[in-house]
């Protein structure tokens, strides 16, 4: 990993540069430096955005982007000084760092809402005939999931209050993976599973299985977040206050390209394609593939505050997540305005 | 010049049992890492003191899922090192003994051995779906081939002329397998259990990674994927703990089986 240079050794370059009698902008750019961890997902692109079009940089700082492959490794990189500033989803992992002091939640990231199918709830064919056809019946089932406190698990977790079934009577199985999970629909062994959009339309169209409804449309959530250390916070909060200046503003044309609707039906916005582009080329995948699951993005980085204590007392209440982690110590209000759903007290 | 005897030069080179060490350095290694947590060199997010790692521990005993982990491990990883152990023996032995199957076996081994086992997980699910057999056949592929390969080399390694003294006697062949080349073989074949011993031990993460609901293998990972790291290092220990105990139950087949050397 790259460190940045020490203040002193970059006074000293400064001084050499000077010496050596360099073009004055040489100096006059100088700006700070941040680092942010992402993953390669459509649900980072207000980062991708916002360093393409260098937010950023109109903010006062230079941004590395540190690509990481799993969203367990994004807090983990914050927690070791590995990255400044981290976006990913939210999992039991993640409160179980951030309540031992190590991160703090500052704006949102992507969100589960009605009208974006982001996440299926499949069943097999062998299982719908069994009589597997609503959502109420999960109850008794086995149902595949990545890992346990899994963004999928939580989402679970949201269907059994809504639709009155007990969890612990549905089987969980974690597969780790999402071949695994493919494989394990395909073969039978499971009855249900939660599936990315792309893999729900793959075993769709190869005829192993049915969607039964979308994590969106039945329980929206604050799936994702924008994150630093308390560190960082504390001695450096003029950067943070930069970053998520910049961040902002990619989320905003984020939300303006691609989270536009009439009577419902998705629209293209302003400067749609552009935006397509640079988020397909951050993800490296075709333009076409990723405008098939673009999540919704608030376009002022507000996060519903009541759904992320509702995550936390839910991995509590499965015993995931130690007693002590409290929501609101892990969550910095103060860099954006208007977060909605906060609790009171 | 004959009444000065020629001084014996011979010695070292010959470890003897000393039977403190390991306890002493075992137990250094653990006060510097409670030093080092206690003192605050390192932050406890990173590396968590042995006492959080104890009382982990401790919480899974009390909570009686313990052995239940330890049950299910300990099943997959009989049957698995037992399955793959068995074929391997008889295809390491038909490489050590027939010319064709050599020539036929020794390609197929080096093309097969190094695939990662973990990148076949969603055939094997695919095969064996996500029971017992999927799992059982992870560790048992990554036992086969190291057995194999240690078979049929031991069976190389067996003097040659100790083989052709017994032909010379009209020793029938089944004896002379069961009389030369089985014993000759025995300590080579030994040596390589202790890896695939410790193999199957590896191997049991990436099996219980198919869907397993306990096992030591499944607690890790879940402790792994919620970072509680504490439970993490409580899971490490009982595999190494179970290391252990094989290591010293294989010590204790060799002294046996290899009395007569």
């Amino acid at each position: 990993m790259k460190k940045s240079i020490p203040v002193a050794r970059r006074a000293l370059l400064a001084g050499a540069a000077a010496a050596l009698a360099l073009p004055a902008p040489a100096l006059a750019q100088a700006r700070a430096r941040a680092s942010v961890g992402v993953l390669r997902l459509s649900s980072s692109g207000p980062v991708f955005i916002a360093h393409e079009r260098g937010y950023f940089r109109e903010a006062g700082l230079d941004v590395e982007l540190k690509f990481f492959t799993a969203a367990q490794q994004v807090p983990v990189a914050v927690t070791s000084n590995d990255a400044d500033f981290g976006v990913t989803g939210l999992t039991a992992a993640f409160f179980n760092l951030a309540g031992r002091g190590a991160l703090k939640i500052v704006a949102a990231q992507s969100r589960e809402e009605p009208g974006y199918n982001l996440v299926a709830y499949m069943v097999t064919n062998a299982a719908h005939e069994r009589g597997f056809r609503s959502l109420r019946d999960f109850a008794g089932k086995r149902v595949g999931i990545t890992t346990t406190g899994s963004t999928f698990h939580y989402s679970l977790g949201l269907l059994a209050r809504k639709q009155g079934f007990d969890l612990a009577s549905v089987t969980l199985v974690p597969l780790q993976t999402l071949p695994n999970m493919q494989a394990a629909f395909r073969g039978g062994q499971v009855d249900a599973i939660l599936a990315p959009v792309t893999l729900a339309r793959a075993l769709e169209a190869d005829g192993s299985g049915r969607v039964l409804g979308w994590v969106g449309d039945e329980t929206p959530w604050q799936l994702g977040a924008l994150f630093t250390s308390p560190r960082a916070i504390e001695r450096n909060r003029a950067t943070v206050e930069r970053f998520v200046r910049g961040y902002v503003r990619g989320a905003a044309d984020f939300h303006a390209a691609f989270n536009a609707r009439d009577r419902g039906r998705p629209v293209q916005g302003p400067a749609y394609r552009e935006n397509l582009e640079i988020v397909a080329r951050a993800v490296q995948q075709t333009p076409e593939l990723v405008s098939v699951g673009l999540p919704y993005v608030d376009p002022e980085g507000r996060l519903d505050v009541g759904d992320i204590h509702n995550q936390i007392a839910f991995w509590q209440s499965l015993n995931l997540v130690g007693r002590e982690v409290s929501g609101r110590e892990i969550v910095d209000l103060s860099f954006v305005r208007g977060h909605t759903n906060v609790p009171r007290g | 010049m004959s009444d000065s005897p020629i001084r014996f030069r011979g010695g070292g080179f010959a470890p003897r049992p000393k039977r403190g060490a390991a306890v002493i350095a075992f137990a250094a290694a653990l006060g510097l890492w409670a030093a080092a947590g206690r003192f605050g060199w390192v932050s406890p997010i990173f590396l968590p003191p042995p006492d959080a790692v104890a009382a982990a521990f401790w919480d899974l005993a009390r909570g009686g899922l313990l052995w239940r982990h330890i049950g299910e491990s300990l099943y997959r990883i009989v049957w698995g090192w037992g399955l793959g152990t068995f074929l391997g023996l008889a295809a390491g032995f038909a490489m050590g003994i027939w010319s064709y199957s050599r020539a036929i076996g020794v390609p197929f081994v080096s093309a097969l051995f190094p695939i990662p086992k973990i990148s076949l997980l969603p055939l094997l699910i695919l095969w064996l779906g996500i029971g017992e057999a999927s799992k059982v056949a992870t560790i048992a592929l990554g036992v086969f081939f190291p057995t194999a390969i240690a078979t049929y080399a031991a069976i190389d390694a067996v003097p040659r002329n100790l083989i052709r003294m017994g032909q010379s006697f009209d020793l029938p062949p089944h004896a002379v397998l069961r009389k030369i080349v089985l014993p000759g073989a025995l300590p080579g074949i030994l040596a390589g259990f202790r890896i695939t011993a410790s193999i199957a031990l590896i191997l049991l993460v990436s099996a219980e990674m198919i869907g397993a609901e306990y096992g030591i293998g499944a607690f890790i990972l879940q402790a792994g994927n919620l970072m509680l790291t504490d439970q993490l290092l409580a899971g490490v220990a009982m595999l190494s703990a179970l290391g252990l105990a094989i290591g010293t139950g294989l010590t204790r087949l060799e002294k046996y089986l290899l009395r007569w050397r």
